[in-house]
């Protein structure tokens, strides 16, 4: 049973693990951004929006750092999906 | 809790990571001490190229062949998949004048060593589809490549560790320890660090942490920003750069009267594909302190560039945009050595564009120095001292 949780996805775009998140953790992860650059989780194409939760919450676990400093300030914009094209066309409206 | 280190490296971006690796690997005991996370700085939000043919026929290529040759075995090394492919690499000449720079580039790369030729526009378009019908030619070296500089840095890091090296991150360096006019040490959020010789990799933010010593580095930050697709089938072959970047770093003169948004924004295009699939899109080359937020600007200027260089590039969806501070210098080599008159300091600081590039090489230098008091080669053109550190 508690192999079977371990093998649990949390990150479904990338397909990374429980376990993975957990080892990501241990090897000194103690943000979104720390889990992101060891696992890849939260880079795939919904960029985070479905299992960033989780992730806070497995970090909170952890103890690491109070939940409230989980969420680095950042200051990119969330892109909007667009075609290179586009960015472009903008320009000569 | 105090620790005691051989040696204590501060930065852990791919220098600082590379350093304390190769230092581990020599025997010495390291403590490295990263303000936020490995690859929190230019490391964590740059291009991922190991491109030989940007590189200034001298030390600088030299260098970057060396590193290049030591990424052909590291995975294994490291014991971790660094993603490391020679896929070859070209640079696009859209006019006479860049034709002309390039040209002499190209024969002096090659008295080098450097394998790199001129071709045709038809000669490129079978290696690379989408590219634009005005070009004259490109540049094409094989040995170009590119590496993955997430994996690259945790990879330097987690071999560091294995030969006993501790890690420390969200440890900032707030100050040195000093005793008798020699630096003996640091001290950081997470306790201090008492070290025979530390050494400052924090790439752009050196400056800052020398300061505090009341060295004055000649290190600006220098923000690149970037876009990135959605991973997409293998479309972009190998790493592609355009000969404005060429003539904007070595020869600016020629730039002097160009009043176009793109070149006062220094855009000049730097394109591969991850092994994932995305296809990363840049950059810019702005001097805006250690600003690293993107702007609506900059993005399109990347974008428009790179549209008229490879339309192919159109379709492509934008789903991720960045920005990192390059460390830059004034004559574009970084500062790698002891610095006259701080005893007990080591610099490492200012590989500005090329730090992914010259990362392997630049921990040994640094190992090299610090175990044996030499290295390999003569690296006298990065003697920090070539530069007045101390303010008079
Ligand atoms: C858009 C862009 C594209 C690029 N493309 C390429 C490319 O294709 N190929 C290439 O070779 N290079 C490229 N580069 C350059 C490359 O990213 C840098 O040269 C390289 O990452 C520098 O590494 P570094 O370790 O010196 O600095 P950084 O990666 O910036 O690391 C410095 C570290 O020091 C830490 N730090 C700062 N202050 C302190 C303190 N007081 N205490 C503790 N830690 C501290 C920071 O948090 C940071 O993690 C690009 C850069 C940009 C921005
Ligand atoms: S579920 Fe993690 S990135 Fe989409």
């Amino acid at each position: 049973m508690e192999n079977a949780d371990q093998e649990i996805i949390i990150c479904r775009c990338e397909e990374i693990s429980r376990r993975q998140i957990l080892a990501a953790i241990a090897d000194g992860a103690t943000t979104i951004k720390g889990v992101k650059i060891r696992t890849e989780a939260g880079m795939g194409l919904c960029q985070g929006r479905t299992c960033r939760r989780l992730i806070t919450q497995m970090l909170a676990q952890s103890g690491a750092r109070p939940a409230a400093e989980l969420y680095p300030p950042t200051s990119r914009p969330p892109v909007r999906t667009a075609q290179v094209g586009e960015y472009i066309r903008e320009e000569d409206d | 809790m105090g620790r005691t280190a051989d040696v204590a490296v501060i930065g852990g971006g791919v220098i600082g990571a590379s350093i304390a690796y190769r230092l581990a690997k020599a025997g010495k005991k390291v403590v490295l001490c990263e303000r936020y996370d490995l690859t929190a700085g230019a490391t964590g939000a740059c291009d991922q190229m190991v491109i030989l043919q940007s590189k200034n026929p001298g030390i600088h290529l030299r260098l970057a062949l060396d590193s290049a040759a030591m990424f052909q075995d590291l995975s294994r090394e490291l014991d971790y998949p660094i993603e490391y492919f020679r896929h070859g690499g070209m640079i696009t000449i859209e006019n006479e004048m860049e034709m002309g720079v390039m040209t002499d580039f190209v024969a002096r790369q090659k008295k080098i060593g450097l394998e790199v030729e001129i071709i045709s526009r038809a000669d490129a378009a079978k290696r690379q589809r989408g590219l634009a019908d005005h070009l004259l030619g490109c540049t094409f070296s094989r040995q170009d490549g590119h590496v993955n500089p997430f994996k690259l840095t945790l990879g330097f890091a987690k071999a560091a560790k294995a030969l006993g090296a501790e890690i420390l991150i969200d440890a900032e360096v707030t100050g040195f320890k000093e005793e008798g006019g020699k630096i003996k040490g640091i001290k950081t959020a997470k306790g201090d660090v008492d070290a025979e010789v530390t050494v400052l990799a924090a790439g752009a933010w050196s400056p800052l942490v020398a300061a505090q010593v009341g060295l004055t580095l000649p290190i600006k930050p220098r923000r690149g920003q970037i876009i990135i697709t959605e991973p997409g089938p293998p479309y972009v072959v190998g790493g592609i750069l355009s000969a404005q970047y060429i003539v904007a770093k070595y020869h600016p003169e020629t730039l002097r009267d160009a009043k176009s948004r793109g070149v006062q924004l220094g855009v000049g295009l730097a394109l591969s594909q991850t092994a994932k699939g995305d296809i990363l899109i840049g950059a810019t080359r702005e001097f805006v302190d250690y600003e690293v937020s993107n702007t609506r600007e900059g993005i399109r200027e990347i974008l428009k560039n790179a549209a008229r260089l490879m339309p192919g590039l159109k379709k492509m969806n934008v789903i991720r945009i960045m920005g990192g501070s390059r460390p830059y210098t004034p004559d574009g080599l970084p500062l790698i050595g002891f610095p006259k008159g701080r005893e007990g300091l080591f610099l490492a600081a200012g590989h500005e564009g090329d730090g992914i590039a010259l990362s392997a090489i630049t921990g040994r230098i640094v190992a090299d120095l610090l175990t044996e008091g030499k290295t390999y080669t003569d690296i006298s053109p990065l003697d920090p001292n070539r530069f007045p550190l101390i303010a008079s």
